[in-house]
């Protein structure tokens, strides 16, 4: 008889067994669609990786795809902390996107670039901010679980998006084209050597950095993770649950809005359709992915983006449809869910002694 | 007498290194009322969890009419007519009566004549029930009957019933005896877990008493003509030996007062009313009583996590009254919890990090004090390490990785350098052993020293061996308070907890 | 006049049966317990092989078989991993979605443009001949006739039989049902199941009958309104008929608009009131829930782990 039982104590590396398992699964599920295609595996996969590393500029667009997701990972890891799931990153995004773009339009449109850029930051984070207040508010206030409100809202503000570029804020001289004019050069991301990496990949970087160390050493930071970890022990102790409620998810709306704005300023300069693409819903694969640890955000973030590259990659030199990297992303995160669960039990053999899986 | 209707032979459970039974030997009758004593934790509900095959044992053997059963399922052991009435009852709340008995007893008869069962039933036993009623309208009195009826519809005959009267209001609890008396007439069998007296002398045929997972005694109750003061001491094993020097100390001011305080809980349980009792700095107050009788929402008002309805607080020389003392919080008190797993400390967090946890105020700094000093929270956390002889590795080890001992040496280490002039521990030595026990109390009695100490227990060898005065507690109300040094008054405490005056 | 309102009405009820369906199934997962976010990609994968089967098959039959068995595999994938491994249920139906939608747009890529069967509208014999309600409710396809007959079957067998209570049972209070012998996995498991069949059941309407064809972006979200939906119709199958054509009418309006160039309402509003209302009665449960109980099962989304 085998049985099954739940570890009482997880496994030191956890994170990291669950993770790699990902990748492991992932790969092998990968090496079975290609076997099914009549494609060789290893001839697939090796052109993923060509298109990711044969050059710099194959690279840089790895880190392009990667610095909203970032972002979004960011916003995700940022309300998971304290247990609370923020499925709107997409929506926050849109709504940094809307703000940042109606900033640089219209607010401050002869600006300086060192004024103007700041403006737009704070605007689109702003954006994200408000838009993940009201679920966070009907949650503190009201209980509504806030799964549902956030993803519910994500469609409200594409929709609304959607409104402004075919509509009031269509580009005059556009022909038609869905999507803004293009914003100011003011307003425009500094990229970097030519490729198309904006000053919003630092940025990201930076704001990794700055969640981690917020978490670990900041008094609000502590105050999060216990209620995340033990709502009982935050009770007893005295924490305000709710008021933490409404900052960590202002805090993680915010970092999602950033997403938008280095899309729209970095990537786009307006505002059209290739803005809300399942980047707020990639974020909650990084941030799991990275056992939301901020640091860990940048890598998971990466290599999503990678996988991204590779599949489009896989589309131009072997013909097959660029969605196999959907189909990778998708069992990257059961491959997690199975390390999870590999790592929370262990298996005995009855008559025999343990064998930690 | 008979033969027994079910035997146990040999019975233990272990979880992880805790020995919850032990080597049980029992045997139960038809027709007769058998009462299982003891205190929190020696082993009842576990032993008749097995039972009523909701665990499974480690060892021991199983004995019906003689042959030997095996029941790995609650199902499979109704099968074998032994049914279990558990303290949270197991019905569904959204659904009616009817819908939870038919889910049970459903396949056994036709989803039409469930109805008439069940009122057939009702009425042989009189158990009167509504079966459109939605469990969640029902009084607990009310739940408990559905329970009885899903166990005689499906032709349960040893019916175990787990501190039945714990959830009931006084009428209530009289309708359940009639109904008990009822069900041995009928020649069930009827197992009654409790650690109310007033229950087993109005009850029970037969006799066991439980402590630390072996049966001390199992025989019919006429044996011994036992009275309530030879229960008590058979159930708490009247054997306190002192083995905590207990140093004389000098009584101060009074650090805490409580005037006419009542309140609802809100942790489950009757509410406390109009409680007073005043707490002075070199004491040790105890305040006990069996778990249940309003002592967790008193706690948990004085420390300021719920707010009290009535009544006054004074600490350390302010008077608040009961709403401004909840909105006040009451950051002056250090508290350790009775639920030291889940309230007390935070088990995937380092001994260190669950420093922090009550003394955030002792750890700000830079940036206005919106930073977390880490360092000085390993150093606490070490500190305490050394100075409580803290079995682990080194501060990083998680909470959750230590011994209850340990751990609650942790918390307790924690709110000692609150330096608090008021001290509660609450359960503070509940399931732990006989080394851990002593430590704790030796820091309580230390304690006092420097601060008032509330304690609040159900564990009478406890409260004699560390308390200066002693509240009982019963029923929401405090009945008394007496010296601990005044032996003849002491020997009526275990009284007292039955709710018995005399 | 009339004949616009028969045409809007017409619409709308054409435009609500895939949430109908997909909603309907939704209901009988939550119910047991267990919230599964994957509908959007069980459609699609659904709509996927209905299409890829009549396409080769040319059967209606075979292919609305093969369209709403395809929905229930990619189920059971969910079904593994919260069941059996008690993953999280959230991240695990989102994964879901994410497969789903890979695995269609990867395996469609070569049937974009290419032609299937179509099921048409089937004007049923006497009952669409009576004025306005036969144009409108018996000039549908046989999708609509199912979803219509569904609707009922499911209220009753979730409400009216011992498999309906053993279900709820499951989702109310796992542990309660576990201790009254029921099998708390295997009826977790089944329920997934067939709101994976009503998902796959829901695409195959998209891709043989409302929009006849395969596009990757076929769906186009009504899987997550189908999950606003469950919830607005406070998880009564009944109800979900009334959410549904709400959705339905929305879409219609928004077509007629179009049309006739008339813009009385401006359709990005139209398009956000389903999410909007939802949010408005997501609200409303939960304010009134303080008072008594709500009317979301109570384990939804608790996995049971049964005590040794």
């Amino acid at each position: 008889m085998i049985r099954v039982e739940k570890r009482k104590e997880p496994l030191r590396y956890q994170g990291a067994v669950a993770a790699s398992s990902a990748v492991v699964i992932a790969f092998l599920v990968g090496c079975v669609i290609f076997a099914g295609l009549g494609v060789h595996p290893l001839t697939a996969y090796l052109a993923m990786g060509k298109g990711v590393f044969s050059s710099v500029d194959a690279f840089s667009e790895v880190l392009v795809k990667a610095t909203p997701l970032i972002f979004t990972g960011l916003a995700v890891a940022t309300a998971a902390s304290m247990m609370l799931w923020n499925i709107g990153a997409e929506g926050q995004l849109v709504w940094g996107g809307i703000c940042a773009a109606g900033t640089a339009l219209f607010l401050f449109p002869g600006m300086d670039a060192w004024l103007v850029i700041p403006l737009v930051l704070a605007a689109s984070a702003l954006g994200g901010l408000v838009w993940s207040l009201i679920p966070a508010l009907l949650k503190a206030k009201l209980k509504v679980n806030e799964i549902l409100t956030t993803l519910l809202l994500n469609y409200v503000a594409i929709i609304y998006m959607e409104h402004l570029f075919y509509g009031p804020w269509r580009d005059p001289a556009g022909f038609g084209f869905p999507g803004t004019a293009q914003i100011p050069e003011a307003a425009h991301l500094v990229r970097f050597a030519g490729t198309r990496i904006s000053l919003g990949f630092p940025l990201a970087l930076l704001c990794a950095v700055f969640l981690f160390y917020l978490l670990k050493k900041s008094i609000w930071g502590y105050q999060v993770l216990v209620i995340g970890k033990e709502q009982r022990a935050a009770r007893y102790a005295g924490f305000n649950v709710n008021g933490k409620i409404l900052t960590v998810m202002a805090l993680s709306g915010a970092f999602a809005g950033m997403a938008g704005m280095v899309e729209v300023c970095g990537i786009h300069y307006r505002l059209q359709t290739g803005l809300a693409v399942g980047y707020g819903y990639d974020g909650i694969i990084v941030a799991w992915l990275a056992g939301l640890n901020p640091l860990a955000v940048p890598i998971t973030a990466i290599l999503l983006g990678a996988l991204f590259v590779g599949g489009e990659q896989l589309q131009s030199v072997l013909g097959l449809p660029s969605s196999i990297s959907l189909i990778l992303e998708g069992a990257l995160l059961f491959g997690l869910f199975a390390g999870q669960a590999l790592g929370g039990y262990t298996v005995t053999i009855s008559g025999r002694s343990k064998v930690a899986s | 007498m008979s033969a027994p209707v079910i035997s146990l032979r040999g019975l233990s459970k272990r979880f992880g290194p805790v020995w919850a039974n032990r080597e049980v030997d029992l045997d139960l009758y038809s027709g007769r009322v058998h009462a299982l004593l003891g205190e929190n934790g020696a082993g009842k509900s576990t032993l008749m969890s097995i039972l009523a095959g909701r665990y499974s044992a480690d060892n021991g053997t199983v004995i019906r009419h003689g042959r030997e059963v095996s029941f790995n399922s609650p199902a499979k052991a109704l099968d074998h007519g032994v049914g279990m009435v558990y303290q949270r009852f197991m019905l569904i709340e959204s659904m009616t009566v009817a819908e939870n008995l038919a889910l049970t007893v459903g396949k056994k008869y036709g989803r039409q004549d469930v109805d008439h069962e069940i009122r057939q039933t009702a009425e042989q036993y009189g158990l009167a029930v509504d079966p459109e009623k939605r469990i969640f309208e029902l009084s607990m009195g009310e739940r408990q009957r559905v329970e009885i009826i899903k166990l005689l519809m499906l032709d349960a005959e040893v019916l175990i019933f787990d501190e039945p009267t714990s959830v009931l209001t006084p009428p209530e609890v009289d309708a359940l005896f009639v109904v008990i008396d009822r069900l041995r007439s009928e020649g069930k069998t009827i197992v009654l877990i409790t650690h109310k007296l007033e229950e087993v002398l109005k009850l029970a045929d037969d006799i066991s008493i439980m402590r630390r997972g072996r049966l001390v005694i199992s025989e019919p109750i006429e044996a011994r003509q036992m009275s309530r003061q030879q229960l008590a001491r058979l159930m708490v094993g009247r054997d306190v030996v002192l083995r905590v020097d207990k140093k004389e100390v000098a009584v101060g001011e009074t650090v805490l007062a409580l005037q006419g305080f009542s309140g609802d809980s809100h942790v489950g349980g009757p509410a406390f009313t109009d409680v007073t009792f005043e707490i002075k700095k070199g004491e040790i107050f105890s305040i006990i009583g069996v778990a249940g009788n309003g002592q967790a929402g008193l706690v948990s008002a004085i420390a300021g996590l719920t707010r009290a309805e009535a009544g006054t607080i004074t600490f350390a020389g302010t008077t608040y009254t009961a709403r401004e003392w909840g909105m006040a919080g009451a950051r002056e008190i250090a508290y350790v919890p009775e639920d030291r797993y889940h309230s007390g400390s935070i088990a995937s967090m380092s001994i260190a990090d669950n420093f922090g946890l009550t003394r955030l105020q002792a750890y700000k700094t830079g940036f206005a004090g919106m930073l977390l000093d880490r360092e000085k929270m390993a150093a606490d956390g070490s500190r305490a390490i050394r100075e409580h002889n803290i079995v682990v590795e080194s501060g990083e080890d998680r909470a959750g990785t230590l011994s209850g001992g340990n751990l609650q040496k942790v918390i307790l280490a924690r709110e000692l350098t609150r330096n608090a002039k008021l001290f509660i521990a609450e359960q503070p030595t509940q399931g732990l052993d006989i080394s851990a026990t002593e430590d704790i109390w030796r820091v309580l009695l230390e304690c006092r020293e420097k601060a008032g100490v509330l304690l609040v227990t159900g564990d009478l060898k406890e409260v004699l061996s560390l308390s200066d005065r002693i509240g009982v507690i019963f029923n929401g109300r405090l009945l008394e308070v007496i010296d601990a040094h005044d032996s003849d008054q002491v020997d009526r405490v275990g009284l007292l907890m039955a709710g018995v005056r005399s | 006049m009339i004949e616009d309102l028969i045409f809007i009405t017409q619409i709308s009820i054409k435009s609500s049966v895939a949430v109908l369906l997909a909603t309907v199934g939704g209901i009988i997962t939550e119910r047991s317990g267990v919230l599964n976010l994957g509908i959007e990609g069980m459609m699609l994968v659904g709509a996927l092989a209905g299409f890829a089967a009549g396409h080769f098959t040319q059967s209606p039959m075979i292919a609305v078989a093969a369209g709403t068995l395809a929905g229930g595999l990619l189920s059971l994938v969910h079904a593994f991993f919260t069941i059996a491994l008690r993953s999280n249920q959230v991240l695990s139906g989102l994964a879901l979605t994410i497969l789903g939608t890979g695995l269609a747009n990867f395996l469609g890529r070569p049937l974009i443009g290419q032609t299937g069967v179509r099921i048409r509208q089937l004007p049923i014999p006497l009952l669409s001949d009576i004025p306005v309600i036969g144009e409108v409710f018996f000039n549908q396809s046989p999708f609509a006739y199912a979803a219509y007959l569904l609707v009922p079957l499911v209220w009753f067998a979730l409400f009216r039989t011992r498999t309906g209570l053993v279900l709820r049972a499951v989702g109310e209070d796992a542990r309660s049902a576990d201790a009254a012998g029921v099998n708390v996995e295997l009826t977790r498991a089944l329920s997934v199941f067939v709101g994976g069949l009503f998902a796959g059941l829901a695409g195959t309407y998209l891709s043989l009958s409302y929009t006849p064809g395969w596009k990757e972006t076929m769906t186009g979200g009504q899987g997550w309104i189908a999950i606003a939906m469950i919830i607005f119709c406070t998880w009564n199958p009944l109800l979900a008929f009334f959410g549904a054509l709400l959705f339905g009418g929305l879409t219609a309006l928004q077509f007629f608009f179009q049309a006739t160039s008339m813009d009385l309402i401006p359709s990005y509003i139209l398009k956000m009131l389903p999410y909007l209302l939802t949010i408005g009665v997501l609200v409303l449960v939960s304010a009134s829930s303080r008072h008594r109980k709500s009317a979301s099962p109570a384990d939804l989304g608790v996995p049971f782990y049964r005590e040794l």
